[in-house]
Parts: C-alpha cells; structure tokens; sequence
C-alpha cells in the first residue's frame, strides 16, 4: 500500500510541477514542487500556503478478486492568502488557479501509471526505485467548499486511488 | 550454445476496471454489401486518438450496453424428455449507447434513417421541415484536398469563417445509395427527390467547418470524410442537420467500442454491420435546475457477417488484449 502511496504521490507532484514550475515551497531549507506528504514530514500545526498537502485518510481492502483491491482516500488540503502585493484582494484567483491546476493533473489521462517501489531507493541509498507489476489508478477529484479562515482561503479536495497488493507486498 | 532466457513471474487476472467506452465508426459499402472489418491482431492496440485508417472517431459514450438476443434451444428424445444436445435457434443481439458529443456522425447514426443537412434557402424559398428550395451550389476548382476545397477568389467571397459546408456530387437521377464516403441516402427514382440538384448534398455525410479563406481556398476544421473531393463535387452552406421520425432508409455502419482497461488490458466490441433499430431519441440529465444535459441516444441491431476463418455465421466479435505479465 506504501508503494501505490508514494507512486500517487510522485506522480501528482511531477504532474504540478510541469503544469506549474514557479509552485515551490521550501521544505527544511531545500526547494522543491509544492507538494507534499503531511505525515512524511515533520509535525506541524502550520498549514502552507500557495502548496497542496497530501493526506492519506480512508482504506477499504476488497480481497475477493485474483489480487486484493486496495481503495485509499487521498486528501488534498491547500490554501491562499493571496499575494501581499495586492493585499491578498487576488486570493480568489489564486485559489481558482490552484483548483485549475489540480484538475488537470488529475484528469489528465491517463488516470493510471506502473505502481514503482520507491521503499529501497529512499534515504540516499543510491538504489534505483523498482516498477512493479501492476497499475495504481485513480478517479477525478471531488472537490470541498472553499472555507474561509480569516484573510486566508482554504479548500478540500478528494481523490479515490485503488492499487492491487501484489503478492508478498507490505 | 543455446541462450538461455531468465523466467519471469505473472500476476493474477483481475476482472478489467474501466472508465468509460470510445466509439470508432467505419462505412458499409452499401452497394457491394461489405462492411469494414477490424482485425484485432493487427490493430488493436492503436492509440484511442488515432484510430487505424479508415476507422473515425465518435468520441466518448456512455451507459454502453449490448445485449444477445440469441436463443439456444434443447433436443430431446424419450420419456420422461432428456435434453441430449443444444442449438441456436436465432442468432440476434444488440447495443445501445449514449453519444457524448452531438456531430454529424452521431446525429446520423443515432437517427435511424436520413440525417439531413439544413442547406441555405434561395430567397423566398417555401418553408419545409427539412429545408425549402436550397441556394445554388459553388463549383469546386482545381486543388482541393480533404481538408481545403478550393472554390477560387470569387466565390469564396460568399464563405464565411464559421461556416457549415456540405461537399457532394450533383444529383444528376442517379438511382441507388447515394452520397460521398458514406450511402446516406437510398433514392428509388428521381421523381422521388424531386430531381433535386442539391440531393446528394442535403443527405451528405461529407461536410466540415470551415475555419479559415486563403486564395480562394477554404479551409476545415477536419478532413472531409470521402477524403479529396472529387471532379464534380459542389460545395453548398449549411445551417445545421435535421432527422425525422420515419423515412425509409436504415442507416448502416461497421462499429467498434474499445474499452481499455486500468491494468493496461483493452476490451474490443467490433460490430461489423450495425443498422439503428430506433428513430432519433435523447436522454435528458438533469445538472441543476433548470440545466440538462441532453445526450444521443443510440440503439442498434447487429447485422451478420461471415468470419472468414470458419464460415461461421457471427454478429459481433469481442476481443481481450490482456495486460502486460498476467495470468492467462
């Protein structure tokens, strides 16, 4: 399940950072695309900004079929302020335009990629990340209300994203 | 030496998951009786944007569903009766579908009989419902390909970018199927077409959009479906298509419905003689009131040809591309 996780994961976030190559965010002193993991990081109260936060909340398992269907909810939870060079009064096209851009790297076909074992190849170890044999797919996004927090605007969205447990797979 | 090759696992064949159905269609000869057949061996696995020559694009469908009507009987002998063996007693299936995007094409194959063109009208043309007296034609010069028809200067003054064109032949008392690429029409006798010049152009499959006037030169949207036009081909402006309830003429197409899996498998439903089995109708969705969403609704029966492998006499064939490394 950690490998369709992460294989979600690194493909949204390439998927933005194509669609969007000025999104970065700078995460314990290093930039990268404004995506991330919430629990492959550091705990924190503070919410970013101007990025999208992944957080991987319901699983059901169907083991009724030749593999296991795994279904995990991935939660997207991001905000804006809007720009201070405009007094935050851009906050709504800013918000539009991260709405934009999750649309289209999650519609954008095709909805499936190879599921890639990432577990080896983590913590500099050199390793070449492993594709395995099956597919993670997943469906379109569905989207919260905006909410209104302060000066800020913030919006849940959700995706459904189903992988196989291949056999000897943790 | 001989070489030696690394076994490598498979998986398990899971049930394909799919999103939804894209639609290809491809002319029946209507004249010589020959559908075009899709050979799943050689073609199956194009890209779903570009389909093999000379399959066109429908686009997406939905609530695709088809649906044997084949009936297989028993034969029995004694007392008390013994089912000793089985056999087709009718062979007939169907499908249905609803058409995401309203295009000539669909607009002609979910209508069940002539899908007409809305020709302009000469000036103080006589109202009828499928379009009164239409305006002359422009004659076609030298040069046109598939996606450009070549009027000259001076009568592609009378174009506009944004207009609909129909490009056909004259009906000049032809007898038979009629119309370019595609037989859109049966004409039993002039007198029944009123000897119409612009006919074949009111019941043509064979138009475009025009997008753009260079030099005489209009250019389309898309290649016309007959491809180059040919010598004698006029071209007349429309205004939209209009289909009726009735008619007498079955429209007739080779069918294919591809499904493609999220494990990298592809489901093939190839229908090569599909005839509407229902006159034009629509499915309404409703969005938010007031707003709906109205879609083509398709029904067809699925007409025989014989698999020239066996002589089998079959109505559809259904192929399965597996994934990459699974079971079998």
């Amino acid at each position: 399940m950690q490998s369709a996780r992460d294989t979600f994961y690194v493909t949204l976030r390439d998927r933005l950072a194509a669609l969007n190559p000025a999104r970065t965010m700078v995460v314990r002193g290093v930039t990268r695309p404004g995506v991330l993991v919430e629990e492959n990081e550091l705990v924190s109260a503070y919410q970013p900004v101007n990025a999208f936060c992944l957080h991987w909340t319901g699983l059901t398992v169907d083991a009724q079929g030749a593999l296991p269907l795994v279904t995990m909810v991935c939660q997207i939870t991001y905000a804006t302020d809007g720009d201070s060079g405009n007094g935050g009064m851009d906050r709504g096209r800013l918000l539009s335009a991260m709405d934009g851009e999750l649309v289209a790297a999650v519609s954008a076909a095709p909805q499936n990629v190879p599921k890639v074992n990432y577990v080896a190849a983590a913590g500099g170890s050199g390793l070449a990340p492993v594709t395995m044999a099956t597919n993670v797919f997943w469906g379109d996004a569905v989207f919260g209300a905006a909410l209104v927090n302060g000066e800020r605007l913030e919006r849940v969205a959700t995706v459904e994203v189903f992988s196989y447990q291949e056999a000897g797979e943790l | 030496m001989s070489a030696t090759t690394t076994a490598v696992s498979v998986v398990g064949a899971v049930a394909p998951v799919t999103r939804r159905v894209r639609a290809y269609f491809a002319p029946v000869d209507r004249v010589a009786g020959v559908p075009t057949v899709f050979d799943a061996a050689q073609m199956g696995t194009f890209a779903l944007d570009a389909p093999p020559a000379p399959w066109m694009d429908l686009g997406w469908c939905s609530k695709f569903a088809r649906k044997s009507e084949t009936k297989v009987g028993t034969l029995t002998t004694g007392t008390p009766a013994v089912v000793q063996s089985q056999v087709r007693t009718q062979v007939e299936a169907t499908v249905q579908l609803e058409f995401e995007s309203w295009g000539k094409l669909q607009l002609a194959l979910a209508s069940g009989s002539q899908q007409m063109n809305l020709l302009q009208t000469t000036t103080g043309a006589a109202a009828n419902g499928s379009g009164g007296l239409a305006a002359a034609a422009v004659p076609l010069v030298a040069g046109s390909t598939a996606n450009a028809v070549s009027v000259g200067v001076t009568a592609a003054a009378q174009f506009q970018a944004g207009q609909l064109v129909a490009v056909d032949e004259d009906y000049v008392a032809q007898v038979g199927f009629v119309g370019s690429g595609v037989s859109a029409a049966y004409v039993s006798s002039p007198a029944s077409v009123g000897n119409d010049i612009n006919y074949i152009r009111r019941v043509s499959l064979n138009v475009g959009r025009v997008v753009g006037i260079s030099s005489g030169v209009l250019e389309l949207g898309a290649p016309l479906l007959a491809g180059v036009p040919g010598s004698g081909m006029q071209v007349s402006s429309l205004v939209g298509f209009v289909d009726r309830e009735g008619g007498g003429f079955f429209q007739e197409w080779s069918g294919l419905f591809v499904m493609d899996g999220e494990q990298g498998d592809r489901v093939i439903y190839h229908y090569p003689r599909l005839q509407a089995m229902q006159s034009s109708a629509e499915m309404v969705e409703p969005l938010a009131a007031p707003l709906e969403r109205v879609r083509l609704a398709g029904a067809f029966r699925a007409l025989p040809v014989k698999d020239a492998n066996d002589g089998e006499t079959v109505l559809c064939f259904r192929s399965y591309l597996p994934g990459a490394m699974r079971a079998v």
